[in-house]
């Protein structure tokens, strides 16, 4: 039995729309997998130190919490990055996707600047793009299904054409409603505007992050799990929209 | 003219409530916008009509309970009143329920007129209405207000009744709303609750209203008696809970709500620490209007739960208790009032995400399920349903309980079936907003179909399990 520590970034600011599911999901799971996982609240100007870490996850906020973020991971940004460039597994959705980029401009015009680990930027209009969404990713070598909600005013392009997407949508928005990408995805990284939450529905998605946190620590995660209540939850929306 | 088009107004309106009860709608808004259209002041007119005093309910949660308690007292005193139901809460549905009790001239007078609103129209009906009382119940932030709605409508509010004569009646836990005072200047009530065996050192994980409204420190909680409500005080600049005119007291949730107001006994077949909030701010009304004590006391005892409000059902000798669950605040208060049940339990959960419901369900994982995945909860099933069945079951999953009690039916008539089917001592139907009249529908038919006439003498027999 291993103990698998989760860093969870400023839980005050940036929780929208169930977010924290995805913890108590990869927390489940690693239990049921016979390993004990904890997560550790990290909020604004508290010391860090991203290496002591089997993984990262931050949700959404609104602009105004987002500037706060920024700002207070501006300082390690570096290091932040370090990590994540040499395979730390990490999960940035909505608010926390957009400060990977660039830059993010407001509906009214401001220009705030992103953490720039990307060359994605996002533009945020007033019309949110909202409703069910159906991905199709590349997991493990796979292609399958991904299930999810988006609440996002902010379009967004990945200039740099040589960046990966975390999915390709089948139906609803994804990153600009135009361009058929959705996310980001960059060795373990993803980042992407599915609520929902993310990780219950999509077990295949949870567990790509367990088998990547396990092999970075040399640890093999062996069994499978019973995910009959999961899979029913995604052919259930996924019929829904995709209509078979 | 203007008496011509008042009465046009009022014909007309008249009419379409009839029509539309032919039809077997609640005409509610229509009856009321089309009276609006010929008589743009026919609000302002009836409005005058009203002999005593006009009363505002408004707040995050609790204001249909709230207002139907105060209805219920006032109808046993046997004054005459407007009031206008759930679901009609906008000027246009409370320009109907003027109408609805006007004659055709309308002139006919009003004692009392109880009106229960959204909180971001109140500052429209104070155009309108001149109320005596508003009453706000909580401010709660859901997931929905985190982009600052909240505040905003707190400030349209202040400014809607600053430079008035309103007094306000507000609940004296909230941090949210004690500024309220400060802000406008106008007369204040405040009842809140002494300290109850049911506080919680620790709150919820959740952030709303924790911070001081007049300097924005982390407030400090003594003790949290529901959600954010509880006694607080600020260390930076000393703000603390208000005084309290009506204090509630010596509470007792058996699981029916027993406690005092001002050492008044009060009982109620309700359940939960938010219904006694709901209680104690309608007792609190009822005290400023000076009903006697007895009539009080009597009306809540007698006022029964009505749809999705903890209604009851006998279905064979199967208790079941049917409740709307809409957002997370919701949710957390029902898991509250299930955990003060210590009978063994039988839960069903119906979600929608029809435009009614919210199209987004995940707000089912920002409700603290995990409070009630313990073994002292006694409970032993969880049927799922609804369109979304599959996301309920997984909450219930990852809350902690074991997968072999959660069972699945889409189906709302096979998900009732299947939950009542299981051995417990109570059923407990939680409901989003367009399961909760199918369910109910079906829950009374049930009850009816296993309803047999009673023996006329009863011979003294044994108890169910005998056969
Ligand atoms: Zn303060």
């Amino acid at each position: 039995m291993a103990t698998f520590c989760i860093a969870h970034l400023y839980p005050d600011l940036m929780n929208l729309y169930g977010d924290r599911g995805n913890l108590i999901c990869l927390q489940k799971r690693l239990q049921w997998y016979g390993h004990d996982c904890l997560v550790q609240p990290v909020n604004l100007s508290s010391e860090v130190d991203y290496s002591t870490f089997d993984m990262i996850f931050m949700g959404g906020g609104s602009d105004r919490e987002q500037g706060l973020v920024y700002r207070d991971l501006l300082r390690r940004a570096d290091q932040l990055w370090k990590q994540l460039d040499a395979g730390l597994p990490a999960l940035f959705i909505c608010g926390a996707y957009q400060l990977l980029g660039t830059h993010y401009e407001s509906a009214d015009g401001k220009q705030l600047k992103g953490l720039g680990f990307f060359n994605l930027c996002t533009r945020s209009e007033k019309e949110r793009l909202i409703g069910n969404i159906v991905l199709a990713c590349r997991i493990n070598q796979q292609i399958i299904t991904v299930v999810g909600f988006e609440n996002h005013g902010g379009r967004t392009y990945l200039e740099d054409k040589s960046l990966e997407p975390f999915g390709m949508v089948l139906a609803g928005f994804g990153n600009n409603g135009e361009d058929g990408q959705e996310g980001v995805r960059y060795k373990n990284l993803i980042g992407t505007y599915l609520h929902g939450p993310l990780l219950p529905k999509n077990p295949a998605v949870a567990d790509y992050f367990i088998h990547m946190m396990a092999a970075r620590k040399g640890i093999e995660i062996t069994g499978t799990l019973n995910d009959r209540l999961e899979d029913f939850a995604h052919q259930q929306i996924k019929r829904r929209i995709l209509g078979s | 003219m203007q008496v011509i088009r008042r009465v046009m107004a009022i014909a007309a309106a008249k009419l379409l409530i009839c029509l539309s009860r032919l039809f077997g709608y609640h005409g509610t808004d229509f009856p009321g916008r089309v009276a609006r259209k010929i008589d743009p002041d026919i609000l302002k007119k009836l409005g005058a009509n009203v002999q005593e005093e006009i009363f505002i309910i408004t707040g995050t949660n609790g204001k249909t309970t709230t207002t139907n308690m105060i209805a219920r007292i006032l109808e046993e005193k046997g004054y005459s009143f407007v009031h206008n139901r759930a679901g009609a809460n906008m000027v246009t549905g409370i320009t109907t329920a003027f109408i609805k009790e006007s004659n055709l001239l309308g002139n006919r007078p009003y004692e009392y007129a109880l009106l229960e609103t959204d909180e971001a129209n109140v500052p429209l009906l104070l155009k309108e209405l001149t109320p005596r009382v508003v009453l706000i119940t909580n401010f709660f932030r859901d997931q929905l207000d985190r982009y600052g709605e909240l505040d905003r409508i707190i400030s349209l509010i202040k400014d809607a009744v600053r430079n008035t004569d309103i007094e306000l009646v507000l609940n004296a836990d909230d941090p949210l709303v004690v500024h309220f005072q400060n802000d406008t200047g106008l007369h204040c009530w405040y009842y809140g609750f002494d300290d109850t065996d049911y506080d919680l050192f620790q709150g919820e994980e959740s952030r709303e209203g924790r911070f001081c409204a007049f300097c924005g420190e982390e407030l400090q909680y003594e003790r949290f008696h529901y959600a954010q409500l509880g006694k607080f005080n600020c260390p930076r600049c000393g703000s603390r809970n208000p005084r309290r005119n009506f204090t509630g007291h010596d509470l007792r949730m058996t699981p029916q709500i027993h406690f005092f107001v001002n050492n008044i006994e009060i009982h109620s077949p309700y359940l939960g620490f938010y219904n006694a909030y709901n209680i104690l701010a309608a007792v609190a009304v009822a005290k400023l209007v000076g009903i006697q004590d007895e009539i009080v006391q009597r009306a809540i005892a007698s006022y029964q739960p009505r749809a999705g409000r903890m209604e009851q059902f006998l279905i064979g000798d199967k208790k079941a208790i049917q409740i709307l669950v809409k957002n997370p605040t919701g949710l957390n208060q029902t898991l509250a009032a299930l955990n003060t049940d210590p009978a063994s339990k039988s839960l069903f959960f119906a979600l929608n995400d029809n435009a009614a419901d919210g199209r987004d369900v995940s707000w089912i994982w920002d409700a603290q399920i995990e409070n009630i995945a313990h073994p002292s909860a006694a409970i032993k099933g969880i049927t799922c349903s609804g369109l979304r069945s599959g996301d309920a079951a997984l909450r219930f999953k990852y809350a902690g309980f074991n997968e072999g009690i959660i069972t699945v039916e889409s189906d709302l008539e096979a998900g009732i079936k299947a939950c009542l089917d299981m051995e417990a001592e109570v059923y407990y139907f939680l409901c989003t907003y367009t399961t909760l009249f199918a369910s109910r529908k079906i829950l009374s038919r049930l009850a009816r179909k296993t309803t047999r006439p009673r023996p006329k003498y009863n011979l003294a027999q044994p108890a169910a399990g005998g056969e």
